[in-house]
C-alpha cells in the first residue's frame, strides 16, 4: 500500500468502516468507503437517511474515528494524531457548516463569524475589517451584533458560511447545510458557496439528500448502507 | 491572548444564559460566605473582648517574670532591683515603638484570711492601684465600698466570695497570714476592708483580695523585689512582637511571656473554640460545595451539543476545560464580591450594635479563664476575609474540575447540528 507521504491528495480515505456496536446490535454506518479529493473540488455525499453521510463527514475530519481504514488529511495520518492536535488541525485547516446550531449562542454574529480567527490569535484591526466585509458579501450587514437567537435558520447559515470562509481553510465540510431553509435561501446559499469554491479555490464536501441541491455539485459520491454506489464527476455548468 | 479573551467573555455569557440559576448559586454562596464572615467577625470579636477582658483583670499583654515562675510559680522567684530596673528602661526607651499603655508592677501570694466568723484561703495580688486604675477593671468590678487609695495604708479590697464567707463589709477588719517570700516565717497583717468586688468570674471572687504593693512587698520581706511586671499595649495584635523584643533584649535572666503564654487555658479555650467553628463552617460549606457542584456539572452536560461544536470548531480540549473553569471563578468571584459584602455589612453591624449575650444565656458566662463581656462587638480582620474568600475560590476551582474534565474529553459528534 502507498504510504501517506506519497499522494498529493488533500483529503483520502482508505477502506474506511465505521460500526457502532449498541447493545447486542452492531450497525455498519461505514463499509470500506475509499476515495480521494483534490484541492478545488465541490463533492456532495448524497444517500438516503442512514447512509452514512454524517459519519463519513465526521471522520474526515477527526471528529470520530475509523473502526477499520485511513483517513489522511493531507499528508497526516489522522490516526495518529491526538485529540488535541485533532483540533488544532481542525482549527488551522477545516471548516465546518451543520444542518443547524453552528453558531454559539452567547456570542453576535460577528463575533461568531470572527471566532476561528480569534483562537487562531488574528490581530484586532485586520480581523474586524475581513469580517464586515465577509459578512457584507454572505448578506448580513446591519446584522453583526445580532445573537444567533435573533436571526432567520438562513441568516445563521450565511454566518457559519462566513466562519468557515474567514478562516480560509482548505477544506470545509458541511454536513446538510440547507436542509432547513426554504428553497430560495438554500440557493442563494448554495450559490455562495459555489463563488468561493470558485473564487478562493476552497474544497468543500457537503452532503445532501436533495436532488436540486445534488446537481450544483461538480462531483457526486452516492452512499447506501454505508457503502460507496458510485462516484461520478458532472460537467461543470456555468452558474 | 485573544483567545483567552473570548474564552473568557463566553464564559460570562453562558453565566448569564440562565440567570435564574446563577443567581441563586451565587446568591447562596455569597450568603454563606456572609454568614461564615459574620460568624468570624463575632468569634474573634469574642475572643478579643475575653483576651482584652482578662489583660483588665489582672492579666497582662507581656509579662516580664523570674526564669521559671510561670511554671513552677515560688514565692521566692521574684524579679531584683536591678532587674526591675532594666525592664523599665526597655519599656520607656521602645513605648512608642511597641505601643505601650502601661507598665506595672504586681506581687503574688497565696495566703489565710480570717475574721471572727471564719477563714479562708486566698490569692492575694499586691498592685500599684493609681496605674492599675488606667488600664484595669478591677475598680469598675465594686459592689461595694472604694478602691485601694495608693498610700500604705492596710486596705484591702476583696472578692465577693470572701466577703460572703469572713461575713465582711467595708470598714470592717480581718488577719491576713503570708509566708515571707526569702524565709520560713509567718507573716501576719491586720487589714481594713476598702471595698467588695464582683467579677463574674466564679473562682476569682471566691478567693482573691487586692492591697497596695507597697504593704505586700512590706508583708512579704520583698524590699523592692516584685513577681511581675506587667506590660499593657494599645493593640492586641502586638503582644507576641513585643513579647519577642523583650526576649531579644533583656537576654535569659528573666522569663518574657506575651498573653498567649501567660494565660495558656485562655489561649487553648480560643485554639478549641475556633477548631469548633471550624468544623461548623467546612460542613456547611460543603453544602454549598455540593450546590455549585452540581450547577457546573448540570450546566455542561446541557451543553453538551456546544461542546461538540467548539470542537469541531477547533476549541482544543484544554480550551474547554479552561472555559467550564473560567465559569465556576466568574461564579467564585460574584459570590466573593456579594458575600463579602454581606459579611462586611453583618459585621459592621455588629461591631456598632454589639450582639447582646443575654438573647443565649441568662447570667454571666465565663470560658478558659476569662469572662464573655455580655456584649460582644465584632472584629473582622482582612486577613479573615482574604482567607475566607480564597476558600470559596479553592472550593469553587475544585468543584469545577469534573465539569471541566466533562466538557473537555472527547464529544459525541453526532450531536452536532441536531435540534
Ligand atoms: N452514535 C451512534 N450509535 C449508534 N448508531 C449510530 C450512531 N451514529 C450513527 N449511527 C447509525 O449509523 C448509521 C449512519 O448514520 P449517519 O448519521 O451517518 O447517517 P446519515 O446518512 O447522516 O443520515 P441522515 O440523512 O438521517 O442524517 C445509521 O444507521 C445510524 O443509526
Ligand atoms: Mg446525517
Amino acid at each position: 500500500m502507498s504510504n501517506s507521504k506519497t499522494t498529493g491528495s488533500l483529503l483520502r480515505l482508505e477502506g474506511v468502516s465505521r460500526q457502532y456496536t449498541q447493545g447486542e446490535e452492531t450497525v455498519h454506518a461505514l463499509r470500506d468507503v475509499t476515495f480521494e479529493a483534490d484541492g478545488g473540488e465541490f463533492i456532495a455525499i448524497a444517500g438516503p437517511s442512514g447512509s452514512g453521510k454524517t459519519t463519513l463527514l465526521n471522520l474526515c475530519a477527526g471528529l470520530d474515528r475509523p473502526t477499520a481504514g485511513k483517513v489522511w488529511l493531507g499528508n497526516r495520518d489522522l490516526s495518529e494524531l491526538n485529540r488535541h492536535q485533532l483540533a488544532r488541525l481542525r482549527l488551522e485547516e477545516v471548516g465546518f457548516i451543520f444542518q443547524a446550531f453552528n453558531l454559539i449562542p452567547v456570542l453576535s454574529a460577528e463575533e461568531n463569524a470572527e471566532f476561528i480567527l480569534l483562537l487562531r490569535g488574528m490581530a484586532g484591526e485586520t480581523r474586524r475589517a475581513k469580517i464586515r466585509a465577509l459578512l457584507k458579501e454572505v448578506g448580513l450587514e446591519g446584522l453583526e451584533s445580532r445573537r444567533p437567537g435573533q436571526l432567520s435558520g438562513g441568516q445563521q447559515q450565511r454566518v457559519a458560511v462566513a466562519r468557515a470562509i474567514a478562516a480560509e481553510p482548505k477544506l470545509v465540510l458541511a454536513d446538510e447545510p440547507t436542509a432547513n431553509l426554504d428553497t430560495e435561501t438554500a440557493f442563494s446559499l448554495l450559490n455562495l458557496m459555489d463563488r468561493l469554491n470558485r473564487e478562493h479555490g476552497t474544497t468543500f464536501l457537503f452532503s445532501t439528500h436533495d436532488p436540486r441541491v445534488m446537481q450544483r455539485a461538480h462531483r457526486i459520491i452516492h452512499l447506501l448502507d454505508g457503502r460507496i454506489e458510485s462516484d461520478e464527476r458532472v460537467a461543470v455548468e456555468q452558474a | 491572548m485573544n483567545a483567552l479573551r473570548i474564552i473568557i467573555i463566553i464564559a460570562w455569557r453562558n453565566l448569564w444564559r440562565n440567570p435564574r440559576r446563577t443567581v441563586l448559586t451565587a446568591g447562596t454562596v455569597s450568603l454563606g460566605l456572609g454568614l461564615l464572615l459574620v460568624f468570624l467577625g463575632i468569634g474573634d470579636g469574642s475572643h478579643r473582648q475575653m483576651i482584652q477582658g482578662a489583660v483588665r483583670l489582672g492579666g497582662a499583654h507581656v509579662a516580664v517574670q523570674a526564669v521559671g515562675y510561670q511554671e513552677r510559680g515560688g514565692i521566692e522567684r521574684t524579679l531584683s532591683a536591678e532587674q526591675i530596673a532594666r525592664v523599665s528602661s526597655w519599656a520607656q526607651s521602645n513605648r512608642k515603638q511597641l505601643g505601650i499603655t502601661q507598665v506595672l508592677s504586681r506581687v503574688f501570694a497565696s495566703g489565710l484570711v480570717s475574721s471572727a466568723d471564719g477563714a479562708t484561703g486566698v490569692r492575694v495580688i499586691g498592685l500599684e492601684p493609681a496605674k492599675e486604675k488606667g488600664v484595669s477593671s478591677f475598680h469598675e468590678k465594686l459592689i461595694r465600698g472604694d478602691f485601694l487609695i495608693s498610700t500604705r495604708d492596710n486596705t484591702a479590697v476583696i472578692g465577693e466570695g470572701v466577703a460572703r464567707k469572713l461575713k465582711l463589709e467595708p470598714g470592717e477588719k480581718f488577719v491576713l497570714m503570708v509566708q515571707a517570700a526569702h524565709s520560713p516565717e509567718i507573716q501576719s497583717l491586720l487589714l481594713r476592708v476598702a471595698g467588695v468586688m464582683r467579677t463574674g468570674l466564679e473562682d476569682f471572687d471566691q478567693a482573691t483580695i487586692l492591697i497596695p504593693l507597697p504593704t505586700a512587698q512590706q508583708l512579704l520581706k520583698l524590699g523592692d523585689e516584685v513577681h511581675q511586671t506587667a506590660i499593657v499595649l494599645d493593640q492586641l495584635e502586638h503582644s507576641q512582637e513585643a513579647a519577642e523584643d523583650g526576649k531579644r533584649r533583656l537576654g535569659p535572666e528573666v522569663e518574657v511571656l506575651s498573653w498567649l503564654d501567660l494565660m495558656p487555658e485562655l489561649r487553648d479555650f480560643i485554639k478549641i473554640d475556633d477548631g469548633g467553628s471550624y468544623v461548623f463552617n467546612s460542613l456547611f460549606f460543603m453544602i454549598i460545595a455540593f450546590l455549585v457542584a452540581n450547577t457546573l456539572l448540570m450546566s455542561v452536560l446541557e451543553r453538551r451539543r456546544e461542546f461538540a461544536l467548539l470542537d469541531a470548531l477547533g476549541f482544543t480540549p484544554v480550551r474547554r476545560f479552561l472555559l467550564v473553569i473560567l465559569e465556576a471563578v466568574w461564579i467564585a468571584l460574584l459570590s466573593v464580591a456579594a458575600g463579602t459584602g454581606l459579611g462586611y455589612a453583618g459585621h459592621l453591624y455588629f461591631y456598632h450594635r454589639g450582639l447582646p449575650l443575654s438573647l443565649f444565656y441568662s447570667s454571666e458566662v465565663s470560658a478558659g479563664g476569662a469572662l464573655i463581656d455580655p456584649v460582644i462587638y465584632s472584629h473582622l480582620t482582612w486577613t479573615r476575609i482574604f482567607g475566607a474568600a480564597q476558600l470559596v475560590f479553592a472550593l469553587t476551582f475544585l468543584l469545577a474540575l469534573l465539569p471541566a474534565w466533562r466538557g473537555a474529553k472527547g464529544q459525541d459528534a453526532h450531536l452536532l447540528g441536531q435540534a
